[in-house]
């Protein structure tokens, strides 16, 4: 206990500051649901908006949980293509399980990286999870 | 202004900011029994009720959250609010005016790294320096609001011109310590970026959490140099 302290708390108190220093591979969690053995295609399990207006952006500076957890889903799925760990796999379950209360069956997510390569912008699957009863664990 | 007039500006500022945070964690029904006590405490800042107690509580509530999360939840806006919230509580427990001045002045020294570093990691980078890196972060990343601001991507000469003009404040940033003019000018720069990084990104606790420190500065700019 004392020494995960230490750990969390060293980056905090002795910063890198290092915002941005290449743009790595960026995370895409998508997610399936199954029910009554229908399963459905792979979709964006946290949608951006087509647009945000003005108005909208002022608002968030003072109300923004959804974005904040979205960016909290980023670096989860960061941690995890760096070594996989219970915690990343189970949060990761909950924030997306959270997008499906209501309905009855099971589902999957997963996490696919965009990176460039020369010229190109390209996909690759990093984790795939397990089918997970909905409702489970739904924030 | 002493240090300890500083604090007192600091505090409630910083009352303000986490019980903002705390808000928006309440939004998750998980976290509500967690984080009850965290707005009192918010609330006790404010008010300037026991400021060292609701600091230090502050502080404390900071460790459980970073176990909850197994790191910081929201990246660089929760090491800057633990990082004032070290600073802070050191400073009610120094032994002495020197050691409170100390405390205070590494929160200073961070804020201005905080700046350079990240200008002089990107200004090395040469897909910063063409401009790439930014255009990619438009293009890919998951940071743009929507998708229309990925339509930035298309505009390279727009996002050269970005990329430097970010660059070279971030670098350049400490040399508005040299006067207290100077300085405020580069506060009011620095605060109108991270308002555009909160409109574009999403990234609105760096915005007020960021403007939470800059009293040190100033106090340290004066203390140092003016």
């Amino acid at each position: 206990m004392l020494f995960k302290t230490i750990n969390l708390l060293l980056p905090v108190l002795l910063p890198s500051w290092r915002f941005f220093k290449t743009v790595a591979a960026s995370p895409r969690v998508e997610v399936r649901v199954t029910i009554d053995g229908h399963t459905s295609d792979w979709v964006c399990s946290h949608p951006e908006p087509d647009h945000i207006g003005l108005g909208a952006m002022i608002a968030r500076l003072f109300w923004n949980p959804q974005r904040n957890n979205k960016l909290y889903m980023v670096s989860l799925s960061e941690r995890l293509a760096e070594a996989e760990t219970k915690h990343s796999t189970q949060e990761l379950a909950r924030l997306v399980g959270a997008t499906l209360s209501g309905r009855e069956g099971a589902f999957e997510y997963r996490l696919l990286f965009l990176q460039r390569d020369g010229k190109k912008i390209i996909r690759f699957l990093e984790y795939q999870s397990p089918l997970l009863p909905i409702g489970k664990g739904a924030a | 202004m002493t240090s300890a007039e500083t604090v007192q500006i600091m505090g409630p500022m910083l009352g303000l900011v986490v019980g903002q945070q705390t808000l928006e964690h309440l939004a998750d029904r998980s976290l509500r029994a967690l984080l009850a006590l965290r707005l009192v405490l918010c609330g006790m800042l404010i008010l300037g009720l026991y400021p060292a107690l609701a600091t230090w509580g502050l502080f404390a509530y900071g460790i459980a959250l970073l176990h909850r999360f197994d790191g910081p939840y929201n990246g660089g806006s929760d090491k800057m609010t633990m990082l004032i919230l070290a600073c802070l509580s050191a400073f009610y427990i120094a032994p002495s005016p020197l050691w409170q001045d100390m405390a205070l002045s590494y929160l200073a020294v961070q804020l201005v790294l905080s700046y350079f570093v990240s200008g002089y990691i990107k200004i090395i980078n040469q897909e910063w320096r063409t401009g790439q890196a930014l255009q990619d972060v438009f293009l890919f990343s998951a940071y743009p609001v929507s998708t229309s601001l990925r339509g930035f991507a298309t505009h390279p000469r727009l996002l050269w011109g970005m990329s430097w003009a970010v660059m070279g404040f971030e670098v350049l940033f400490p040399l508005t310590l040299m006067h207290s003019t100077a300085l405020l000018f580069g506060l009011l720069v620095a605060a109108a970026f991270h308002l555009t990084n909160a409109c574009l990104f999403g990234l609105n606790r760096f915005f007020w959490i960021w403007i939470c420190a800059y009293p040190s500065l100033i106090w340290f700019q004066d203390r140092i140099i003016g």
